[in-house]
């Protein structure tokens, strides 16, 4: 037994503690690689547990790579730059105003291109409108995409594709297109290279949250989008553009415009303005010759704005329509005289002011309502702040900075506040429609929808005494040139001088017509405006508004009212104006 | 016993991975049509797009307006004068058969007997012969 001593006990005593370690250290070694089986258990366990881990490891990561979804490539930088989709425009019947169709456009990856001259000049040679410096600068750059030609023909994708260039690949894209052309293309607006909307409506729809659904990537395809639909109905739309442009050639005006409201429901159901752009060519629209003299442009509207001031001094109770206001002599203020352009020198009662358009009459009525009251009432009709539509485009009114006396009798007969035409229409609208003001929309709306958002701004009374001297007007006054048999129709003409190096001139008119159909219960209003129209031998020189603007408007109404589905009358209406004949008005006896 | 088991726990996994891979590759299979089917619709919907901005730009008004005045010159616009009231359309007036009441002035009014036709192909002859054809 003391054979089998182990010989590391019988050395020397003072080595004990060092030795002590290097024999635990030996033992746990060879205890490791023992192969008794009743020591080897946890051992065992150990290297499964080990194992378990990684392949749940690998299990988890192949789920994890299994779930997510194919790896970004190339493509998904492209798309970045690819035009969005746009959802279709459709007028008020479904008719396409604008759509996107596909088109195919020409990238490169200059980092896999191999002889970038070479590619250059082949590139070159088939689309002969590269720039062949640009797109060398482009090859030579380190980006990882770069754009070559945008919307190409399938043929020239043929040929490209037929070069064989690796590094240069298509990219289908949508490309925005307008089929009618000009028509209502103020309303439309345009689109730039990326299908990004620049004007108008299109621009109005990117900013209701279009963009951020392209970008999270909701809209891939057209038919992800609802179409947006107008209130523009697209032939009544042509019919008065083309008669607005007949008129424009036959008087040899600078400019017109024309515009058809629903005054039930505030929805604009035509607008032209000539000269206008075909939307597919956007460049044109930059022209400052093209803007929308609707809503962009502020003019100083003339008589039609006596509408407004008859419809203040009704509604304020300190005249009836049984006043009378003396015209005998012009209307003196400090070194201004007011006079008459048709003048009758005598005493009128209100609906007589207005079928003559006599600017003392009018003048004399903004005067009893005085300048307070007259601001507030043109404030409440929107005429002095800026129209906000669904079109970007908009202009502020031009108010006197110091509006005094004079101001309101000029004001009162259209000179002196220019507004937008689109402005001038929502208050007439409203003045016509039972007293309800709406802010005009190009989006569809019903009348309840309108009326929930309108507001009252004159009482029906007034309303009515407004539609009757409209209706009267076009009866035996100025307006009778629109004044369309079967529709009942009212207006009125205005005819403002421009103000040509700060002086009014006789020469340089601006006139408007604005005409109402049926006038008992009126549906729509027309306007129609012209800008410096000539006197034709056929209008015996006259170039005052019911030459130009109002035959236009009567020849618009009679086009348009049975695309509108007016109803032609053939007997007037019994008593369309019941208050009116009651109080005996002057005319209705 | 045990071996039988074993036999049938190896043919069943075979079996199942057979049946496994059929269904891969079905579904393989069923993926790449929807695939197709769904790219071919999405080129129909293309085309139906493109046909629909074609078809509008044929029937925009400026063109349906250049093609009516030039083919169409005698039209003019709908008036008023032209439409007349129901109660001025004159009432139809009663069907008159004048040639009845001339045989029943004659006395001919009576039913008269239809002879009969003794010949089958006595009839009338039902084709006309070309009369002057136009070179």
């Amino acid at each position: 037994m003391t054979l089998s001593r182990n010989p590391i006990d019988s050395q020397p005593d003072d080595e004990a503690p060092r030795r002590g370690g290097l024999r635990r250290m030996v033992a746990a070694l060879s205890d490791l690689f023992r192969m008794r089986l009743d020591k080897s258990g946890h051992r065992v366990f150990m290297v499964a547990a080990g194992f378990t881990c990684i392949y749940a490891l690998i299990a988890g990561r192949l789920v994890q790579l299994g779930l997510r979804p194919d790896p970004p490539t190339q493509l998904r930088r492209a798309a970045a730059e690819v035009s969005g989709i746009r959802p279709d425009i459709v007028d008020r019947n479904g008719t396409i105003l604008a759509t996107d169709i596909k088109t195919v456009s020409v990238f490169a990856e200059p980092r896999r291109i191999i002889d970038k001259d070479e590619a250059v000049e082949l590139i070159t040679a088939v689309l002969p409108d590269v720039n062949a410096r640009e797109l060398r600068e482009k090859l030579g750059s380190r980006k990882g995409f770069v754009w070559v030609k945008r919307e190409i023909t399938p043929r020239q994708q043929q040929e490209v594709h037929r070069l064989g260039l690796p590094g240069v690949g298509f990219m289908p894209e949508h490309k925005r297109i307008y089929p009618n052309g000009p028509a209502a293309a103020h309303v439309l607006g345009s689109v730039n290279l990326d299908n990004v909307g620049i004007a108008g409506i299109e621009k109005y729809i990117d900013g209701q949250g279009l963009a951020d659904l392209t970008m999270a990537g909701f809209a891939r395809q057209s038919t992800d989008l609802k179409p947006i639909q107008l209130s523009i109905d697209l032939k009544v739309q042509h019919a008065l553009r083309d008669e607005i442009a007949k008129g424009i050639e036959k008087y040899k005006a600078k400019a017109g415009a024309g515009m058809i409201l629903d005054v039930t429901t505030g929805e604009v159901v035509a607008l032209a303005s000539l000269p206008d752009f075909d939307p597919n060519n956007p460049a044109d629209a930059l022209d400052p010759n093209r803007i929308n003299r609707m809503a962009v442009g502020v003019f100083e509207m003339g008589s039609t704005f006596k509408a407004l001031t008859v419809a203040m001094a009704l509604d304020s109770g300190k005249i009836n329509i049984n006043s009378t206001l003396d015209a005998r002599n012009a209307l003196r203020y400090g070194r201004f005289k007011i006079g008459d352009y048709h003048g009758t020198h005598r005493v009128l009662t209100v609906p007589e002011v207005f079928v003559h358009s006599s600017n003392i009459g009018t003048a004399r009525m903004a005067l009893t309502v005085g300048v307070p009251g007259h601001q507030a009432f043109l404030r409440k009709m929107g005429q002095l702040d800026r129209m906000r539509t669904e079109l970007p485009e908009s202009s502020e009114p031009i108010v006197p900075q110091r509006w005094g006396e004079l101001n309101t009798m000029t004001i009162a007969f259209g000179h002196g506040l220019a507004v937008a035409p689109m402005q001038a229409v929502a208050a007439v609208g409203a003045l016509v429609n039972g007293g309800m003001m709406m802010n005009p929309t190009f989006l569809r709306r019903t009348p309840e929808e309108a009326l929930a958002k309108a507001t009252r701004v004159i009482k029906p009374e007034t309303s009515e005494a407004l539609r009757y001297i409209m209706r009267l007007n076009a009866e035996r006054g100025s307006a009778s040139k629109a004044a369309v048999p079967g529709y009942f129709v009212g207006g009125k003409t205005g005819t403002a001088e421009k103000v040509i190096g700060g002086r009014y001139s006789k020469t340089r008119l601006f006139t408007t017509f604005m005409a109402i159909a049926p006038s008992d219960r009126p549906k729509y209003l027309f306007l129609t405006i012209y800008d410096e129209p000539q006197g034709l031998p056929e209008t015996f020189g006259y170039a005052t508004a019911a030459w130009n603007a109002g035959t236009t408007t009567g020849r618009v109404i009679e086009r348009v009212a049975p695309l509108l589905g007016l109803p032609p009358r053939f007997e007037p209406p019994q008593l369309p104006f019941p208050v009116m004949a009651r109080m005996g008005a002057w005319g209705t006896r | 016993m045990r071996r039988f088991l074993h036999l049938v726990a190896i043919l069943a996994l075979i079996g199942s991975a057979l049946y496994a891979y059929r269904i891969k590759y079905d579904t393989i299979f069923l993926a790449e049509q929807v695939a197709k089917l769904k790219n071919r619709a999405a080129r129909e919907r293309e085309a139906i797009a493109v046909l629909r901005a074609e078809w509008q730009y044929s029937a925009k008004p400026d063109r349906v307006q250049a093609l009516a005045d030039r083919h169409l010159p005698d039209l003019q616009p709908g008036a008023i004068q032209q439409i007349a009231r129901w109660s001025e359309i004159v009432a139809r007036p009663v069907p008159v058969d004048s040639i009845g009441k001339k045989l029943e002035a004659l006395g001919l009014g009576e039913p008269t007997n239809t002879p009969t036709a003794s010949r089958s192909d006595a009839r009338t002859p039902t084709t006309t012969g070309s009369i002057g054809r136009k070179p």
